[in-house]
């Protein structure tokens, strides 16, 4: 059984790349400020939320372990 | 309203935020005829023209290509046909495909990687120059940085880096330097196909013999066939050495006069390095290397009250955008330790730039060691001068000392 993740998006860092939505599309959606929305964080496997959070070039995306609470992304480094 | 339409007046060239924070206030969305175009210049307006790539394109060549006679078109048909397949001047579909090809290249979990020899070449740079109690800031050091970065990321030998930087500044002619000069797509076509011929050779080496740089690794998705055509290879290649030569240099030289004219914030990043991170992007928002950025309207709409046509050119005005007071607070002070900071410095949308992850890592190694080793550096007693172009904050030199 997956873990189960948070994410979220930092809307003071998104300007709408688009990147994650065509990296993991099941989890990310653009809103109508064309910004990034999780729509389903089961949406992709763990692999591709991951890929989605690293692919973003303003670091936006935050990922957890939900019942953990630990980080997955970004590491304290580029957060 | 306004008397001064021309974006190369010497008061606009010195002092942009005040003209185009001017307009901002008074005609946020202005027709400047000179131009042939508008200019955006509120915060809120820039986000939506930059981030509606439908209606506003940012494929240049379609553009420039209308205004072109058809002998003209001929005679630069090789500046057009790479420069249509530049990431920058580019629309979706080809844009997604090329963009989603290199970015994993230019993420800040990937460039992160590169710190500690960016760290070195920082700090070989300012040993060459710590004796000498003085530099012309641009020449000695902030050319070479981002220069040395991307030569080496992209695997260009260190031989051939100053040829290169050459044939990047004709090719860049069109849009960035001097402007008004007459034969300048003609330099700049000239320029590109120098770099094309430099290119071939070395792509034609990573095929035999593959190495851990970037030029292999476009190579590799080439042969893959799906994902990237021989031209847009090149394109590519030579897209990526020019983005990487003179924005960088000129967001170093930009924040360190920015830096000294708010000594006390210098002073803060000197006894706080930590707050490397937000003084980097505080310099992008307050005096960043890129003036504006162009895009054509695809089709009639509708932007702060005016109706604009369908094939009308915008500059989206990020330095006007950067200092709107209805977005950030104390809009014309430098404040290191600005959070949240959202400018578009590096745009917005689809097209945000793909080096800034990058440019963000050259910049904060360079103003930590700057802050660490020349506390106490000055500007010297010269005038600042800016190269005449409408969308590139560019000094033509800067002395300091220490």
């Amino acid at each position: 059984m997956a873990r189960r993740l948070r994410i979220w998006v930092d809307y003071d860092r998104c300007v709408g790349s688009g990147i994650c939505v065509l990296t993991a599309p099941g989890v990310f959606r653009l809103n109508e400020d064309r910004q990034s929305s999780v729509v389903d964080p089961a949406g992709e496997v763990e692999e591709k939320v991951l890929e989605a959070a690293q692919g973003c070039p303003q670091t936006a995306i935050f990922v957890e372990d939900a019942d953990t609470g630990q980080r997955l992304f970004p590491p304290p480094e580029l957060a | 309203m306004l008397v001064q339409d021309d974006l190369l007046a010497p008061e606009v060239l010195a002092d942009p935020y005040a003209y185009f924070g001017r307009i901002r206030e008074e005609d946020p969305v202005h027709w400047n005829d000179r131009w042939g175009g508008w200019l955006v210049t509120r915060y809120e307006d820039v986000v939506a023209v930059l981030r509606d790539h439908d209606r506003f394109s940012a494929d240049r060549m379609a553009s420039l290509v209308l205004e072109l006679t058809p002998q003209d078109r001929d005679r630069l048909s090789l500046l057009i046909n790479y420069f249509s397949k530049w990431l920058v001047f580019t629309d979706p579909p080809y844009h997604t495909r090329v963009r989603m090809l290199i970015n994993k290249a230019f993420t800040p979990t990937s460039v992160e990687r590169l710190r500690p020899r960016v760290r070195q070449i920082v700090d070989e740079l300012l040993s060459q120059v710590a004796a000498r109690g003085h530099m012309e800031f641009i020449h000695d050091f902030s050319f070479h940085l981002p220069v040395i970065v991307i030569s080496e990321y992209l695997g260009v030998p260190p031989e051939d880096r100053e040829q290169v930087k050459e044939w990047s500044d004709e090719t860049s002619r069109i849009f960035f330097i001097r402007a008004d000069e007459p034969d300048r797509r003609e330099r700049s076509q000239q320029g590109l196909q120098r770099l094309l011929e430099y290119f071939e050779p070395l792509i034609h080496d990573r095929r035999r013999h593959p190495r851990d740089d970037l030029i292999t690794a476009l190579v590799q998705a080439e042969e893959r066939g799906d994902l990237l055509s021989h031209e847009e290879l090149l394109a590519t290649c030579t897209v990526l050495i020019f983005a990487g030569h003179e924005t960088t240099t000129n967001l170093l030289a930009n924040g360190l006069v920015a830096f000294m004219a708010h000594r006390q914030q210098w002073d803060l990043l000197r006894e706080n390095p930590s707050l490397i991170r937000p003084a980097v992007e505080e310099l992008l928002r307050y005096d960043g290397p890129v003036k504006a950025t162009f895009r054509w309207a695809k089709q009639d709409s509708e932007l702060g009250g005016k109706a604009i046509g369908a094939g009308d050119r915008l500059l989206a005005v990020l330095a006007a955008a950067n200092r709107d007071p209805r977005k950030f607070q104390r809009p014309d002070e430098l404040d290191i330790a600005r959070t949240p900071n959202p400018h578009v410095a590096f745009g917005h949308g689809i097209h945000i730039c793909l080096g800034a992850p990058l440019a963000r890592l050259e910049a904060q190694e360079a103003f930590l060691a700057l802050s660490q080793r020349f506390p106490h550096i000055r500007l010297a007693d010269r005038p600042l001068e800016y190269h005449r172009t409408i969308v590139a904050r560019a000094l033509k030199e800067l002395w300091v000392e220490w």
